[in-house]
């Protein structure tokens, strides 16, 4: 049977991984590669890593990061932020990423999924989307959140799987960072209707949100600071769900 | 002592890095060296051939007719040389393949690659599944049953023989996971992304087949 994936994500800033609010009060939480070696050897399913601050200065040494990172680690490895063209995926694979998520740059040209998918195969291809409510409405919104776009949550997730996304890592601004647990309502609104995997982001603070989070019929479930902070391990994580009666691997 | 040489093929079909690294933790300080096949190659060299490949069936056996390799492959499979083939480097041991079009494959291991044709699934089978062992070998003890293993794939081998099948993986229905005609392996998972039993059926293979 196949398993609910547990991913802890890292926002990183060259080669450390930080936690901020907005992008104020950055506070570094450790080192990213040290990070990921521990998540990939306490039982993540798969890791996750954002470039949060993508300037051409710090972009060098965050693909170090990733190349060092790609060599500790034996789990599939998903990296992201500041992907804005087909070279910038390229280098991101040939430094060891297995999937590279794409989230402003495919608002600005949808065509980049397509062509992203038809030269590395679906299967490395995550369309990011950050969405949040507005008038009645999930809404895309892009550049971390401060610009609200015009498209609709579900004609956007529908669209891109048509381009030829192999994953959707959804996050909800709406409950990101307050740790009361995942937007269900959000991501059953692509689950009811997408064919290819959902992965679950923004939100979580407690065990039982991991649980409530599966019950969205997402595949993947990411969290961030409930990992970093040593709240939860990913065991803690698993053997809750596995009691819960959800397939994870243990 | 002469190194026994494992080849690594480079079908330009997706990411090297990790199985290379994984081949390279497993043969160090043991009597074996490590090449990267880019080009036809002498079937006689090698004592192990290893094809990870992901995305299409098409473009990977197209790759492999453009870059050579694919008739002196063929000439090391008729041998019944030791062959580990990983995703789409197992797909490709199928006859026939269809993917995007009907694609011949090498005809090693009886079968055909099609689609996942289950409504209401999600495609592709991405994440940990586990294996149902069939039959015991070398390299795919009993230990391994029950055991997750990482998937990302949309089609899956039909038609194979039930004596060609090691290993099963349900999703949507029982689906051949890992297959093997004399010396010769697919795994549909990824053994390089699949942490410390990935790795031991890689380690099996090179050093117990």
């Amino acid at each position: 049977m196949l398993k609910t994936r547990i991913i802890p994500c890292l926002d990183v800033i060259k080669n450390k991984v930080v936690k901020g609010v907005n992008f104020k009060n950055i506070k570094v939480m450790g080192n990213a590669i040290e990070m990921a070696k521990f998540y990939s050897e306490t039982g993540a399913d798969e890791l996750c890593m954002l470039d949060i601050n993508a300037s051409y200065q710090n972009r060098k040494t965050f693909i170090k990061t990733v190349e060092s990172i790609a060599k500790v680690i034996n789990i599939p490895l998903t990296v992201g932020g500041g992907v804005s063209d087909l070279s910038d995926i390229t280098n991101l694979l040939n430094a060891g990423a297995d999937k590279v998520s794409i989230n402003s740059a495919a608002v600005k040209k949808p065509n980049l999924v397509k062509k992203a998918s038809l030269v590395h195969g679906s299967q490395c291809i995550v369309v990011a989307i950050d969405a949040k409510r507005l008038k009645g409405n999930f809404r895309v919104v892009i550049k971390g959140g401060r610009e609200v776009t015009t498209k609709k949550l579900i004609n956007w997730a529908l669209f891109v799987q048509r381009l030829g996304a192999g994953e959707i890592l959804l996050t909800s601004m709406d409950t990101d960072g307050v740790q009361e647990g995942f937007d269900a309502e959000m991501l059953r609104s692509i689950t009811a209707k997408l064919t290819i995997p959902v992965i679950a982001s923004g939100g979580v603070g407690k065990l039982e949100h991991f649980y409530k989070g599966h019950q969205t019929k997402s595949t993947g479930l990411l969290a961030a600071s409930v990992f970093h902070s040593g709240k939860y391990t990913i065991k803690q994580v698993k053997r809750f769900l596995d009691k819960k009666g959800v397939p994870v691997r243990i | 002592m002469k190194k026994k040489i494992i080849g690594l093929v480079d079908g330009q079909s997706g990411n090297i890095g990790s199985i290379k690294k994984a081949i390279k933790d497993i043969i160090r300080k043991k009597p074996y060296q490590l090449k990267i096949i880019q080009s036809q190659f002498d079937p006689n060299q090698f004592s192990k051939i290893i094809l990870p490949g992901q995305g299409a069936y098409t473009t990977l056996v197209s790759n492999l007719k453009k870059l050579k390799i694919y008739n002196s492959l063929k000439i090391y499979l008729k041998n019944n040389f030791p062959y580990l083939g990983i995703c789409v480097g197992m797909q490709i041991l199928s006859d026939v393949g269809y993917e995007d079009k009907a694609t011949k494959g090498l005809g090693i291991v009886h079968g055909e690659v099609k689609k996942f044709e289950k409504k209401n699934l999600i495609i592709p089978h991405m994440g940990w599944n586990s294996l149902k062992v069939n039959k015991e070998d070398k390299i795919l003890t009993p230990a391994f049953n029950e055991k997750d293993f990482y998937f990302v794939h949309s089609y899956i081998f039909q038609e194979a023989k039930r004596s060609d099948v090691l290993a099963t993986t349900k999703y949507g229905k029982n689906f051949p996971s890992v297959v093997k005609k004399g010396n010769i392996y697919g795994v549909q998972f990824h053994p390089e992304k699949s942490h410390k039993n990935g790795l031991k059926l890689i380690k099996n293979f090179i050093l117990n087949s």
